[in-house]
């Protein structure tokens, strides 16, 4: 940090500036008051005036020194203040624990991109852009088009500008730049980038969402009101057909059900997707968790499940979350498979990345639907879920997180059809957790899905900066 | 610091990358302009990325020019000379780049005039968001020098295509069934393959960068990560 120690060079000026209008209005104020108790009938006036001048005085000095103060230590006026002055180590300590991103960006040349370098960056800016060093070259770590117009603009035009910026991971930041008055002839300027992602998520979820349930719930909802004319008119008096169509009403009720509960969960998840998650869960305790709890499930279908694979495999993530996407998996597999069938559950611990979406299933299509950032040390734990039910072409592969897509000429379930969004909640979900997912298939054998989470006691997988380079 | 002093060779390299990661930028910017200009029928924004697309070839002229004068004047051996080149080859890759993200643009002005087609534009959308992360991946690892982040662009192009393929499929099946969707479907279609080979491009970017850190190509079987050196020794701008 070069400059972080070096007061600007108009400081004394400033504060020496203030010091003469705080004591020339003081010094006005004291007379005042002295006139005003040597002539007492006029002392309402002078001792009104003497406020005005005492107030003045605070005005004229207050803005300034709050425009001022905050960047360069300014002298105390009153040495006798227990308060201490805000030393540089202080001054930087606070610099470097700000949350918005903060980078201090010197100009060069105007025409000469790589003159713009980071000068100076808090904790934030570095994480945040994977600066390594002091001077960066502004550009290697920040390309946006829109914000290199707007920190040129504050160097060289002094105007301030505030832009949006899209970064990393689908983030939306919002960037000021600000001319920073340094004198010198030596162009900088201050470019805080604000995190603004989750206000927009909200309204773009809002919007995502009323889309979603109002389209999805229409065609139910024209079956329940149907269903209702009919009992309304010419099946009042038959009570068979009353029972059928009541019963087919109250299927098409609990489908609506779960529709509005699976469009809110994905709306929670995808909320809290950029947030990793800090628990731990046990992969293989969380499968069969769920495997006990779809019993009931399986048992009515005659499907059986059987697991295998590690007894221990502890991932970093979320319990609920973790048993949601087993769950979905499992429900699709058993959905799938044909009454009588086998589904079979296996979780392998300790892979690597390139291990965990090996193929399982020879001359399968295989197809990775979310990668987590490659990482040659991160290890994972995988659960693996196969059916043998009708598999699927891969052309329908890189289409099934989508949300409500469906599989041509498949019905899945009959009696309980699912809701199209399982395997987008479990897509977000990984994603949450920086694991990956894949799917394999061969029509009329089966299908795998392999969901992996990184395990706990390995390495971070993402954000370490320094790692590489 | 006398701005009007000669500027030192390890200078004018920096400059150069300099350049080619704005140029990376701008690219990146007009890909991303395109594919929402067509997802929200945004009859400006497209206008301004046909217009901006100007800048991208003044920036690959400008790129051009500095390494042959680099190459010319200073002699550049080994990394250096590695790193002038890769610069150029990016930015022809980058400005073919900038053109087919300007030929998507000009194919949204045609579509916002006829009726809305929500669900294959969103299909669109999903593959430009696709296309625009491996783009900006592999600008990543040209800035910060990344060798395992540009491999794993190389070695995940098949995502792109098996994007492509599917939405072929279902632009057909659409074109089929309704044959008044012909000509935006056509249209469409053409955008798809503009993104795949957009997605070229940044595989081929990927490769150059793979050049320039190593020295060796990359072509044939795509490597194992394990097979390549985990840290190389390598900084963006010595």
């Amino acid at each position: 940090m070069p400059d972080a120690s070096n007061p600007s060079p108009i400081a004394p000026t400033a504060s020496s500036r203030l010091w003469t209008a705080g004591a020339s209005g003081g010094v006005a104020s004291a007379v005042l008051l002295g006139v005003a108790a040597l002539h007492p009938h006029h002392a309402p006036v002078l001792l009104g005036g003497a406020a005005a001048v005492a107030l003045a005085t605070w005005m004229v000095n207050r803005p300034r020194r709050r425009a001022e103060g905050v960047a360069v230590p300014v002298a105390e006026e009153e040495p006798e203040t227990p308060a201490p002055a805000p030393d540089a180590s202080l001054l930087e300590a606070t610099f470097e624990s700000l949350t918005d991103a903060v980078l201090v960006i010197s100009g060069g040349e105007p025409d000469d991109i790589a003159g713009r370098r980071v000068v100076l960056a808090n904790r934030a800016a570095r994480d945040l852009l994977r600066i390594q060093r002091d001077g960066a070259i502004l550009v290697s770590v920040l390309r946006d088009p829109v914000v290199l117009e707007a920190v040129d603009e504050a160097l060289f035009g002094s105007v301030e500008r505030v832009v949006d910026w899209t970064g990393v991971r689908d983030r939306h930041w919002v960037a000021h730049a600000r001319p920073l008055a340094c004198g010198e002839g030596r162009a900088l300027a201050v470019l805080v980038l604000r995190d603004d992602t989750d206000v927009r998520r909200m309204e773009l979820m809002r919007v995502d969402f009323l889309a979603n349930a109002s389209h999805e719930l229409r065609t139910p909802l024209a079956s329940l009101s149907g269903f209702i004319e009919t009992l309304k008119g010419h099946a009042r008096d038959d009570p068979k057909a009353r029972d059928r169509f009541l019963d087919i009403m109250s299927a098409q009720a609990d489908r609506m059900g779960r529709l509005v509960a699976d469009l809110l969960s994905l709306s929670r998840i995808e909320l809290n997707e950029h947030i990793p998650p800090s628990g731990r869960v046990d992969l293989a305790r969380a499968t069969t968790d769920v495997v006990d709890a779809l019993s009931v499930l399986t048992h009515d279908k005659g499907v059986e499940v059987r697991v295998s694979g590690a007894g221990f495999a502890e991932v970093r993530g979320d319990r609920d979350e973790i048993v949601q996407v087993i769950q979905n998996l499992i429900d699709n597999a058993v959905k799938y498979s044909a009454r009588g069938g086998r589904v079979d559950v296996e979780v392998i611990a300790a892979l690597s990345g390139d291990e965990a979406t090996a193929a399982r299933m020879s001359g399968s299509s295989r197809l990775p639907l979310l990668t987590p950032d490659r990482d040659a040390s991160a290890r994972y734990a995988a659960v693996v879920v196969r059916d043998h039910g009708p598999g699927m072409e891969r052309e329908h592969l890189p289409r099934l997180t989508e949300r409500f897509y469906r599989v041509e000429g498949q019905k899945s379930g009959g009696d309980r059809p699912g809701t199209g969004l399982g395997l987008a909640i479990v897509k977000h979900i990984v994603n949450r957790h920086r694991g990956g997912l894949a799917v394999e298939s061969v029509v009329d054998q089966g299908t795998i899905f392999t969901a992996f989470f990184p395990l706990s006691g390995g390495r971070r997988p993402t954000g370490a900066p320094g790692s590489t380079l | 610091m006398n701005q009007h002093t000669v500027k030192s060779y390890g200078d004018e390299l920096n400059q150069l990358t300099a350049e080619v990661a704005r140029m990376g930028g701008l690219a990146e910017a007009q890909v991303a302009d395109a594919v929402e200009s067509v997802a929200r029928r945004d009859v400006a924004l497209a206008r301004a990325v046909v217009e901006r697309d100007q800048k991208l070839d003044a920036l690959h002229h400008d790129i051009e020019k500095k390494a042959i004068r680099l190459i010319a004047l200073r002699q550049p051996v080994a990394s250096d000379l590695r790193k002038t080149l890769s610069a150029m080859k990016l930015a022809v890759d980058l400005e073919r780049t900038g053109d087919l993200a300007r030929n998507i643009a000009k194919r949204a002005l045609i579509l916002a005039e006829g009726e809305p087609m929500v669900p294959l534009t969103r299909s669109i959308e999903r593959m430009g968001k696709l296309v625009s992360g491996r783009l900006r991946d592999v600008m990543d690892a040209y800035t910060g020098g990344e060798l395992d982040r540009a491999v794993s662009v190389w070695s995940t192009d098949d995502e792109v295509d098996e994007h492509y393929n599917s939405l072929f499929r279902e632009l057909l099946t659409y074109m089929m069934g309704d044959p008044r969707t012909i000509s935006a479907g056509t249209h469409l279609l053409f955008m798809a393959k503009n993104l795949e080979r957009i997605g070229d491009h940044a595989t081929n970017i990927a490769e150059t960068i793979h050049y320039e850190i190593t020295g060796g190509d990359m072509y044939g079987e795509r490597p194992r990560l394990s097979a390549l050196p985990s840290e190389p020794d390598f900084k963006a701008d010595s």
